[in-house]
């Protein structure tokens, strides 16, 4: 028994020793593979803060159209009508992109768009972009009826957003929906965000709105299908590009976080390899010492 | 008139301290029109003060002034002209199509897919273009030849307007 647990002692001591010898080359490598990953961070932070500007811009933008599109259904009175219609077939539209590194956007919206289900369960919805698609396809499979991706790429434009509401109209028939709720991530500031949503209404609640009548509207043309799809169409671009601003700016920081980490990690290493080295500086000063003295 | 008016906003001034500040601005200015034209990537005018804005109406071309009518009218592709307060000259843009709401106070919103300053298109390019769609006009795709209607009308309503 004694003698076996002095093997398995001796043993362990051995590899120790052969582990003391690796760990320096170990060390060395993984401070190489820490220093790259760094300046990968930091050229995702680059590149994003680079966006940023133009990201905003776009956001900006995208607000005043919705501005405009408010006011009318404000005097209209539209949201009265579509909160009094009784057993609503819903539709919602959730909007990501297919890229991630960008902290916890992605997954936020999904819980957003999740508990919405919860309440209504025979919600159909489209998803844009491939990760809230991964997300919903995980729970709710049969409420998917139509996904996009290669989104985000850029900041989008008005003719990614009219495929989109194309292919919407022609396969979901989107007008028959009475409650149309797009959700997207809405940028509050620089650096935080928040899964919003915003109402789209259909052709038959814009005609039936209590206020629609204060607008001069010529009863022969087909205005309210052609401002609904127009309205879907612009209401998607301009939550496209909300959503692009705050991915951009929450992968800004989330590249600004990993690079302060990836930094803390090459200081505590390169403590480490600096340490190890003098240990086996130390070690062969001992054994040349040794070596030399028992000569004399 | 000008005591009346002084006040008037005396009197709306505890009112519009409670509500938000674009509000404000919009009551404090009663008699002149005010354009909001924005683009999806970018805002032209964003609630300044216009004499008068045409505007190229699918049920014909409409001028607006200030006071007119509540209405929401669908744009067909043309020229949208505006007569900016204290200038002679009419600014000229370019729609491909979109909206005009009138709202009920006197604000006009503009919302187009595209819009430029008439004088940056050439003339010669226009006429490229247009023989270049009209080529596509009776291609055996349907997409393709909608496409092409769709560009000949634009490019049309363009050569016109660019003359």
């Amino acid at each position: 028994m004694l003698a076996r647990s002095a093997i398995t002692q001796s043993a362990r001591c051995a590899t120790s020793q052969i582990r003391g010898y690796a760990t320096l080359k170990e060390v060395e490598l993984r401070l190489k593979s820490i220093k790259n990953i760094e300046k990968i961070t930091k050229t995702m932070k680059i590149v994003a803060s680079t966006r940023l500007s133009k990201a905003q811009k776009a956001k900006a933008a995208a607000k005043m159209i919705d501005q405009a599109d408010a006011t009318f259904y404000d005097v209209a009175k539209t949201a009265e009508v579509a909160e009094a219609k009784e057993s609503p077939k819903h539709l919602s539209i959730a909007i990501t992109s297919d890229k991630g590194l960008c902290g916890s956007i992605h997954s936020q919206l999904a819980k957003a768009v999740k508990r919405n289900l919860e309440a209504n369960p025979t919600t159909d919805i489209v998803a844009i972009g491939d990760k809230i698609k991964m997300q919903l396809l995980r729970s709710h499979p049969e409420n998917i009826k139509l996904a996009f991706n290669g989104i985000g790429k850029d900041a989008p434009t008005f003719y990614e957003s009219s495929l989109i509401t194309a292919k919407i109209l022609e396969e979901l028939k989107a007008q028959d929906y009475s409650k149309i709720t797009i959700f997207f991530n809405d940028p509050v500031s620089s650096l935080s965000f928040e899964p919003s949503t915003k109402p789209i209404y259909n052709p038959e609640t814009i005609q039936t709105s209590p206020g629609y009548n204060v607008f001069e509207i010529d009863p022969e043309g087909k205005l309210p299908t052609d401002l609904f799809e127009y309205s879907l169409t612009s209401q998607i671009l301009s939550a496209m590009a909300q959503g692009y601003a705050a991915e951009i700016s929450a992968r800004r920081n989330a590249m600004d976080n990993a690079s302060k980490n990836a930094g803390d990690m090459i200081n505590r290493y390169s403590i480490l390899y600096n340490r190890t080295r003098q240990a086996v500086i130390t070690n062969e000063l001992v054994d040349i010492i040794t070596g030399a003295s028992s000569l004399d | 008139m000008l005591f009346r008016s002084v006040a008037a906003t005396a009197k709306t001034l505890p009112r519009t301290l409670n509500t938000i500040s674009r509000r404000t601005y919009v009551e404090a200015v009663e008699n002149a029109l005010k354009l909001q034209f924005s683009l999806p990537h970018e805002t032209l005018y964003s609630g300044s003060k216009v004499n008068q804005v045409n505007l190229p109406a699918q049920s014909g071309k409409m001028g607006i002034l200030a006071n007119h009518v509540p209405t929401i009218e669908q744009l067909s592709p043309g020229v949208v002209e505006i007569l900016e307060e204290g200038s002679n000259t009419a600014k000229k843009y370019f729609i491909s199509g979109g909206f005009a709401t009138v709202q009920p106070n006197s604000v006009l919103s503009i919302t187009a897919a595209e819009a430029f300053p008439l004088e940056s298109f050439s003339q010669d390019n226009i006429r490229k273009l247009l023989t270049e769609a009209k080529g596509k006009l009776s291609d055996s795709d349907a997409v393709v030849a909608a496409e092409a209607a769709i560009t000949v009308e634009v490019l049309e309503q363009l050569e016109a307007a660019t003359k």
